[in-house]
């Protein structure tokens, strides 16, 4: 989770977003009220992928075509992202 | 006969030097007698007007006189440097060539051959002109090398009005269009070719330095090279007029700083594809990316901000591939290029174009303010693939010292803030060790990350 805010700060800090008073699991990333657009998003996974490799020497695409599509979608909000994040390393076996 | 003048030309030049290998120069009337042997061993390998014959060299003494022997006596040259050795029997196959030939580091040849016909259509169409051809393998925007076919005849006429006689430095490579544009225009106006053993700043500084060279054609990875080496200031490179530079597009920062450390040098840029030629063009001014086409044998066009040419000296089509022409003689370059009046400035090819959730990001623009960035050595810029936003931009760096990724990221991105379009800015960046251009000092972009 530490991971998701910390890369959250990096991406809304490039982008010149003034953080909203706290970063909380219901912080939304996506759709109405969203903190970033759709590139930082993009920016947001990458960090997030990238941290994950660094710190615990996972590799995973969190945004596969399949997340993309999904009805619900994971980037939704901090707490969703973090669960995907979660679920991917085990449906990928990547974790260490 | 068209090509005649070609070798009244070269005996005129007599005892100057045409070709300087291994620090020593070979004259005219050497070269010429080279020729001569030539075509008496073509005629005793039983090749004749109409033959194939794959050419696996670098230039030397023999490599030029051999490629005159073939012009001479109506052959088809494949010119194929040791390099790409591994697809020399894929290339002898494409060009239906009769034989190969094989010069040694010492300029010694071996033969091989290659009993087959010839069936290619245009290889055909080529033949009953009568003209003798040349093959060049482009590496294409797809990864599989197409196989260019040109009337030599035609290639060399651009070359039968004599300009000023310049000691040249073959840097672009005997199989590459540019180099072959390099000889031509050298020798045809009486200059000394310069070879080089490498590719290497310091051997090439040097190789200027000792035989007084005029001109270096090369390209913009080289040169970002020659200055982060600071091999120019190790030489004295005062004899060099002109560096001419193409093959890629040229970073406005590299092109700054060149200036800045050379400044009695005229920065030339030229514009060739393996399917057309090189292209006469003058700069708008010194140091200016843009240019302006001498239209000498050629037209030009710009459709939907990429460029077409029309050009008497076009290839004659690829031996594997279709037609790249429309029905009234363009070709597409797939080059994007942007206009003002007369003058044209090169983006970068379509094919390298990263669309940002549809917008426009050519690698070329964003590389060229990363590397003006303190610290950074080198950098090639490609798009990677995103669900969200169709691409995104990627960068992978290579530092002159070395630096914490988190603290190079955060630092690189504040430095690009006022330089580049947000969507411009890498959201993927990569630190590497390794280099990232070919043999042919050209930028490597297409290799993904593992």
């Amino acid at each position: 989770m530490s991971i998701i805010y910390d890369a959250l700060k990096e991406v809304m800090d490039q982008a010149g977003v003034a953080s909203p008073p706290a970063l909380t699991e219901d912080t939304v990333i996506v759709g109405k009220d969203a903190v970033l657009d759709s590139l930082g998003v993009v920016s947001l996974i990458v960090e997030v992928e990238q941290a994950l490799d660094a710190k615990h020497n996972v590799a995973v695409t969190l945004a596969s075509d399949k997340a993309m599509s999904a009805k619900n979608s994971p980037f939704r909000t901090v707490g969703v992202l973090a669960d995907h994040v979660l679920q991917t390393i085990a449906e990928t076996g990547a974790a260490a | 006969m068209s090509r005649a003048w070609l070798f009244e030309r070269l005996a005129q030049w007599g005892d100057a030097a045409a070709v300087v290998w291994a620090d020593k120069a070979l004259s005219y009337a050497e070269l010429l007698r080279r020729v001569d042997d030539w075509k008496a061993t073509l005629a005793r390998e039983r090749l004749g007007p109409g033959a194939v014959l794959v050419i696996e060299a670098n230039f030397s003494p023999n490599a030029c006189a051999l490629l005159l022997a073939c012009l001479d006596l109506g052959l088809v040259a494949v010119p194929v440097v040791p390099a790409m050795r591994a697809h020399k029997d894929e290339f002898a196959a494409i060009a239906e060539a009769q034989a190969t030939v094989a010069l040694d580091e010492q300029d010694q040849a071996s033969w091989q051959h290659h009993p087959r016909p010839v069936t290619n259509g245009l290889t055909q169409k080529l033949r009953s002109r009568g003209h003798a051809g040349l093959v060049i393998f482009s590496s294409g925007s797809s990864g599989k090398p197409k196989a260019v076919l040109h009337d030599f005849e035609l290639l060399l006429g651009k070359f039968e009005k004599a300009r000023a006689k310049k000691t040249v430095l073959t840097f672009l490579l005997f199989d590459h269009i540019g180099g072959i544009d390099t000889l031509l225009n050298t020798l045809t106006s009486g200059g000394t070719v310069v070879t080089t053993p490498s590719r290497d700043a310091d051997v090439v500084c040097g190789l200027i330095a000792k035989h007084q060279v005029h001109t270096l054609p090369t390209s913009p990875t080289f040169l970002n090279l020659l200055l982060i080496s600071q091999a120019w200031q190790r030489a004295d490179l005062s004899s060099l007029q002109v560096i001419a530079y193409g093959t890629e597009p040229m970073p406005e920062s590299t092109l700054k700083r060149l200036g800045e450390a050379l400044p009695h040098v005229k920065l030339v840029q030229t514009y060739g594809m393996s399917e057309l030629g090189v292209l006469r063009s003058k700069p708008k001014g010194d140091g200016s990316l843009w240019m302006k086409f001498s239209h000498e044998g050629f037209e030009t066009k710009v459709v939907d901000g990429v460029l077409w040419v029309k050009a008497a000296t076009a290839m004659l089509g690829y031996l594997n591939a279709p037609d790249l022409f429309d029905a009234d003689g363009w070709l597409n370059t797939q080059d994007a290029v942007e206009v003002d009046g007369e003058h044209l400035r090169i983006l970068g090819r379509v094919t390298d174009l990263i669309n940002v959730g549809g917008q426009k990001v050519y690698p070329a623009e964003v590389e060229a303010v990363l590397l003006e960035c303190p610290n950074v050595r080198d950098v090639a810029v490609y798009g990677e693939k995103s669900p969200l936003t169709g691409a995104f931009v990627a960068a992978r760096v290579n530092l002159l010292e070395s630096e914490a990724l988190d603290v190079f990221k955060r630092r690189l991105r504040a430095f690009c803030k006022d330089k580049l379009a947000p969507y411009k800015v890498p959201v993927r960046i990569e630190l590497t060790d390794e280099q990232q251009f070919g043999a042919r000092m050209k930028k490597l972009r297409k290799v993904s990350p593992a």
